[in-house]
């Protein structure tokens, strides 16, 4: 079978992270898509950690490497009237635009949907940005920690006695994108179907909100706020991450969970306390939650002296789940992943090879294939410009030694 | 109102493992048809609850994702209820499972059983590490995906261990991918005719959480952490590589979020910030004359020092302290500040701009209504479709089984005739 969506065209004028993970979908699924940056202004992503060797640099970033793999890349400087110019021509070019500018960037420069749709009836466009495109606060710019501040998610992430610590990193830009694919992949069979494009304006605090879809229901019903609980679960008790024997200095935990009082029985046996397992006085999750601090106190004592990786094997051995707590190489060693071929190593122009995480959903008949690495600055120019473009060779040095191609 | 998936039927048989991923679906239009045992799904006893303890219990994250779609009653354990699936998948475009593997196989409804009935379904199955391999049979829960998947062992507050969100959040994500791998699927099929099976696992799908951390090993980077200075300051405007707790400041009535960023990418920001302050008098003239951007050089240099930062960050905190979230809201706006209120649950609930945006839907009539989100995304033509509350077990199964299967079948001599004594 041809892949699901070969032959079909983005223009990609997205940054760090919430933007580029959507044509980095549509990418491994036989997409081309052109990515537009500039190295007058180097996009977040590029100097972010980790680095190729551990070594700091704009060609360096993992994480850059991982949100733009199997793009095709130029540079265009899109202030200058040349550079919208053919940012244009690449838009009439394509069937999707998606763009993470702030909001007006892209009206500015007149590559806004209203402009670009007057020559191209269906287009698709998306727009992802913190607030959205509209609304008394749209024009509040700003990474995903500000998204996640406005979520409600900085301050449900903590432990009760402190200050909240809020999620590891600009928690939206995880989920906005899952939202914006969704969105946008439907819009185009709708767009096959009827012929109708469309302009999709998805806010990364909306995308936030709906993961706390129950507990805005409840607000709504009955005034309860959330408040963070440290590892603590609304549900399940003992639920916990503990710490173990250190491991080449480095501190290591466990997470373990008891999802039924049969469990936390097992557990505590597990635990060499069958003075615990058989107190009919823990035998509910209410019971137990009355004296969590004393229980988290006893597994951490158990778990003090092992190898997080005995415990997980112990305990799931029984049927009970924990897991390591996860470094990046227990997970780049996972025999699960690799299972999944989850890591691909891809050829790199600078650095020989790197690694990207593969496509998060496996298709048995249509799989995803990351085709190349991540471009490095204008690494397509030419390619786009002459062979996609079809633009002469003469036009095409001219606007390179403008310096629009920078 | 129709909505962007409406020609489209799908089948879901998820708990709560996989719920929102159907609810995505029938957002966009398509119909969708929650299938639950006789006794309701194990998704029913998931919290947050109404009247939580009285007889009158519901579950809210069970009426948050079920929203939207239809229900029927149908036990997978019997011959009856596989036989009924198995005639709802011979008419579906698409099945959404969270069965732990080899559940499905044992009940004869996995994907090759499925598809021999209709090649153009598309299966998709959502898990905790997958639907094979090594870990594939694992206990599993939310905490236990989280550790597995990334982003819980970098996320430490100090001393204590690492930290995951107060909510459950592991499969929401991998149900959010769900249906992105369902839709790719669905272009695959419209050019081939044919379906295929989509394997989610949510463990793979929380290394994007770890913010490329869980690739640092395997591209030579053993120290992913930004170091105090200067080689490898934090130059990101999120602060994503910055001690959280130096990001957030108290103001008046609450927390703002407040990276003191630094370097090209984020260094004009701070610069604004302090112009702010010097706008309203306080005495902050040399941070307004420092040029943010340059600090990792000046620091390198020795023109800039880490007690300088310090000074400056006691003026934030003195600033922000007389401030409130509102105030601070405002002037981010009007100066293009990356400095905001940490919202709380009745902050968002009360958001003006969420309600400008027409984001939240009413769903459901007197005891059964509820607020919840509603567009996840604003489309310029009619794009979503919001129709009902989550069913009650079993509610629309003589209805399902006339539009679907139409005189086809006999109603099941089980389950659904049982619905109405089954409560909700």
């Amino acid at each position: 079978m041809s892949q699901a969506l070969e032959g079909l065209r983005v223009l990609d004028f997205t940054w760090v992270v919430a933007g580029p993970v959507i044509g980095r979908a549509l990418a491994d699924f036989g997409a081309t898509v052109i990515r537009v940056e500039t190295s007058k202004r180097i996009e977040t992503a590029r100097h972010m950690v980790p680095f190729q060797n551990g070594k700091p640099g704009p060609e360096n970033s993992a994480l850059y490497s991982t949100c733009n793999a199997g793009k095709l890349g130029i540079t265009v400087d899109l202030q200058t009237e040349a550079g919208q110019a053919l940012a244009r021509d690449l838009a009439r070019w394509a069937d999707v635009v998606i763009e993470s500018y702030a909001p007006g960037q892209m009206q500015r420069w007149k590559l806004d949907y209203d402009s670009l749709v007057v020559d191209h009836p269906d287009l698709i466009m998306l727009s992802t940005s913190i607030m959205g495109q509209t609304g008394p606060s749209s024009r509040l710019a700003g990474y995903g920690n500000v998204g996640a501040a406005l979520s409600g998610f900085q301050d449900i992430v903590g432990w009760p006695d402190r200050p909240p610590l809020g999620p590891f990193g600009p928690y939206t830009d995880y989920i906005g994108p899952r939202f914006s694919l969704v969105t946008l992949l439907a819009a185009l069979d709708h767009r096959r179907r009827t012929g109708q494009g469309c302009y999709i304006d998805v806010a990364q605090v909306e995308a936030g909100v709906y993961l706390q879809a129950p507990e805005m229901a409840d607000y709504a019903a009955q005034g309860t706020v959330v408040h963070r609980v440290g590892n603590r679960d609304r549900a399940f008790v003992p639920h916990g991450v503990y710490p173990c024997l250190p491991e080449d200095g480095k501190e290591r935990f466990v997470a373990i969970v008891a999802r039924s009082d049969d469990e936390w029985q097992q557990l505590a046996r597990a635990m060499g306390r069958p003075d615990l397992a058989d107190d009919v006085a823990l035998g509910t999750a209410e019971a137990r939650r009355a004296c969590e601090d004393e229980l988290e106190r006893a597994i951490a004592k158990w778990t003090a002296n092992q190898h997080p990786q005995d415990v997980e094997r112990r305990l799931q051995a029984l049927g009970i789940p924990a897991h390591v707590s996860a470094s990046s190489r227990d997970f780049c060693q996972d025999p699960q992943l690799a299972h999944r071929r989850h890591l691909v190593t891809l050829e790199h122009p600078l650095h020989g090879a790197t690694t990207v995480e593969g496509p998060r959903y496996l298709l048995s008949e249509t799989p995803g294939v990351v085709a190349r690495a991540a471009p490095t600055f204008g690494q397509d120019n030419e390619y786009v410009l002459r062979e996609i473009l079809g633009y002469s060779a003469e036009r095409y040095v001219e606007l390179r030694d403008a310096g629009v191609l920078v | 109102m129709m909505g962007l998936l409406s020609p489209y039927r799908v089948v879901d048989l998820t708990d709560e493992r996989g719920l929102l991923a159907g609810r995505l679906l029938a957002d966009l239009g398509a119909d969708v048809v929650q299938v639950e045992a006789p006794g309701g799904s194990s998704a029913r006893r998931c919290p947050p609850f109404l009247a939580a303890g009285t007889p009158q219990q519901e579950s809210l994250f069970w009426d948050a994702y079920a929203a939207n779609k239809r229900g029927i009653m149908a036990d997978l354990d019997q011959p009856d209820g596989q036989q009924l699936v198995r005639q709802l998948a011979g008419r579906a475009d698409f099945l959404f499972e969270s069965a732990t593997p080899g559940v499905m196989a044992a009940r004869g409804l996995d994907w090759p059983d499925l598809r021999a009935l209709n090649p153009s379904l598309i299966y998709v199955s959502i898990t905790a590490f997958g639907r094979s391999g090594p870990k594939s049979g694992y206990a599993d829960s939310d905490l236990i995906v989280w550790a597995a998947g990334g982003p819980l062992n970098p996320h430490r507050d100090g001393d204590r261990p690492p930290l995951r969100i107060s909510l459950p959040q592991a499969y929401l994500q991998a149900s959010a991918d769900a249906a992105g791998g369902a839709l790719i699927a669905h272009h695959a099929r419209v050019r081939s005719g044919l379906g295929q099976h989509v394997d989610v696992s949510a463990q793979a799908s929380l290394g994007l959480a770890s913010l490329g951390q869980v690739l640092a090993h395997a591209v030579g980077d053993e120290h992913p952490e930004f170091e105090p200075a200067p080689r490898r300051m934090d130059q990101s405007g999120s602060g994503s590589g910055t001690d959280p707790t130096q990001k957030k400041w108290r103001c008046q009535d609450g927390l703002i979020e407040f990276h003191v960023g630094v370097g090209p990418a984020a260094g004009g920001f701070t610069s604004a910030f302090f112009k702010w302050l010097a706008d309203e008098g306080e005495p902050v003239q040399e941070f307004v004359e420092l040029d943010w951007r340059r600090v990792p050089v000046l620091m390198e240099e020795g023109s800039c020092t880490e007690a300088d930062l310090q000074r400056a960050r006691a003026a934030v905190a003195s600033f922000l302290s007389r401030k409130t979230k509102a105030e601070v809201l405002q002037a981010a706006m009007e100066r293009k500040l990356l400095c905001v209120p940490i919202y709380d649950t009745a902050d968002v609930a009360h958001s003006a701009q969420l309600a400008a945006r027409n984001y939240w839907v009413q769903l459901g009539e007197g005891s059964r209504q509820r607020r919840l989100p509603g567009r996840f995304a604003q489309v310029s033509i009619d794009g979503f479709a919001f129709r009902r509350p989550a069913p009650r077990v079993g509610e629309h199964t003589a209805e399902v089984l006339q539009e679907w299967l139409g005189g086809a079948r006999e109603r099941p001599a089980g389950p659904a005739g049982q619905h109405a004594e089954v409560p909700a």
